[in-house]
């Protein structure tokens, strides 16, 4: 836990940083739906294609990008063992009482880890290399056609900014107190349900405590300077969409069309 | 005393739908925690209880959605059903919250808890059974994996988020519901 697996921006000035966000969230959003629909092998060599040359784009290195996913490593062997051992009772190499372990669960789990490793690769791209306020920005102009029916998109674009900000923080605090509760003798891998029952409130607690006080303080700090949440801020500038952006848009709508329809 | 403006509600929403991500992982600790436990309806429950239900429909739409962007966890196909499920909570939770006042905090929030944790679970296996696992979902298979399984997560609930309501309030960090009023 003391390893953050994505949120962290990287300054950069690769072809991806200088692309705005939002061409960029809207492309990631077109690329999981593309991720999701493609089943043929050529498909996922295609959107394995694809990945590899954003990260060569990116100018980040193949840790910073593959990192997150590759930390999971023990939640994808879990995810093909149990495709293998239980997705399928038909045409088995053996059978043993529940479990019956096949080449189509094998290749079901492929496809899930497969799937699972790309988004988490691509988000990964994109929060490395997109500052939180262009993110903020971006998802306020995103949805920017919901103000017509009277939601607060520029409080909700703060809001899940913030949340992104506070991931790390909050990720760091959660594992001090629990190395602190297994230092006083907590103990998390008991067998007995009633004592990992036990084990959630001294983990639980301090980290929710915690947490509220962050938010308390950064309320206040937000007040005092004058924040309302009432819409009355202006943007130091107003970002338009440049050649670069519109080519990269129109160029990953074209794959990802041509992947869900084809591949 | 603390007073719950519109700044500060957004920020707790902003704490809850960031424990959502943060949450789930500090639970790695306890095995099968986040099948037994569901970690990530705790802060859509409390935001729901604390700030009201159109911030707890935001954390539980948000939470679950950069919790897979950020973890993969819950898997994309999982996400949708899982998304309206905690989205109810969130907002049955605020919703009772303004309608219960029984002079008694305890009562308010287990009122409010269990209604919305009954009115999430019929309307998660309502979208399951309709739009998601259209004609293959039938109420064994609800009742099983929304009661039964997580029957442990159930009572952890039921015990834990009132009590860090209280220990919240106690800290002076959210206002008390029903104040004392000094003779």
């Amino acid at each position: 836990m003391s390893r953050l697996p994505t949120g962290t921006f990287i300054p950069g000035s690769s072809p991806v940083h200088r692309l705005d966000a939002r061409v960029k969230l809207l492309s990631l959003i077109a690329l999981l739906i593309a991720i999701v629909s493609v089943d043929t092998l050529i498909g996922y060599a295609v959107i394995a294609a694809i990945t590899v040359f954003v990260i060569g784009l990116s100018g980040l290195t193949l840790k910073t990008a593959v990192g997150s996913a590759y930390r999971m490593y023990l939640f994808f062997i879990l995810v093909l063992l149990m495709n293998t051992c239980f997705f399928s009772a038909e045409d088995p190499w053996f059978s043993f009482w529940l479990i019956h372990p096949s080449h189509g669960g094998m290749v079901q789990g492929l496809i899930v880890v497969f799937r699972v490793f790309m988004v988490l690769v691509l988000s990964n791209i994109l929060t490395c290399t997109t500052q939180p306020m262009e993110m903020t920005n971006a998802l306020e102009s995103l949805m920017s056609p919901l103000r017509f029916v009277k939601i607060p998109t520029d409080q909700i674009a703060i809001i899940i900014s913030v949340a992104i900000q506070f991931i790390p923080t909050l990720f760091e605090e959660a594992d001090m107190i629990r190395k602190a509760q297994t230092a006083r003798g907590a103990t998390f891998d008991s067998p007995k349900l009633s004592e990992k029952a036990a084990a959630v409130m001294p983990l639980a607690i301090p980290i929710f405590l915690g947490a509220f006080k962050r938010a308390d303080e950064l309320s206040l700090a937000m007040e005092a300077r004058g924040y309302t949440g009432v819409r009355i801020h202006t943007n130091r500038k107003k970002a338009c969409l440049r050649f670069g952006d519109y080519a990269a848009m129109v160029s990953v709508l074209a794959v990802c069309i041509l992947l869900t329809a084809f591949l | 005393m603390a007073t719950m403006t519109t700044v500060k509600k957004s920020i707790i929403t902003a704490v809850c739908i960031a424990l959502c991500v943060v949450l789930p992982m500090a639970f790695h600790a306890i095995p099968n925690a986040g099948s037994v436990y569901c970690p990530m309806h705790i802060p859509v429950l409390l935001c729901g209880l604390i700030c009201g239900p159109q911030y707890g429909l935001l954390c539980g739409l948000a939470g679950p959605a950069l919790s897979t962007l950020f973890t993969g966890m819950p898997p994309v196909a999982y996400l949708p059903p899982m998304m309206i499920e905690i989205a109810v909570y969130g907002t049955l939770c605020g919703l009772m919250m303004k309608v219960v006042h029984t002079k008694n905090l305890y009562a308010d929030l287990y009122v409010s808890l269990i209604i919305a944790m009954l009115g999430g679970r019929i309307v998660g296996g309502l979208a399951k059974a309709l739009i998601f696992a259209g004609g293959e979902y039938s109420m064994a298979t609800w009742a099983t994996g929304y009661f039964v399984t997580s029957l442990p997560g159930i009572i952890v609930h039921l015990v834990l988020i009132p009590s860090i309501v209280v220990a919240l309030m106690r800290a002076m960090l959210i206002p008390e519901r029903y104040p004392k009023v000094d003779s």
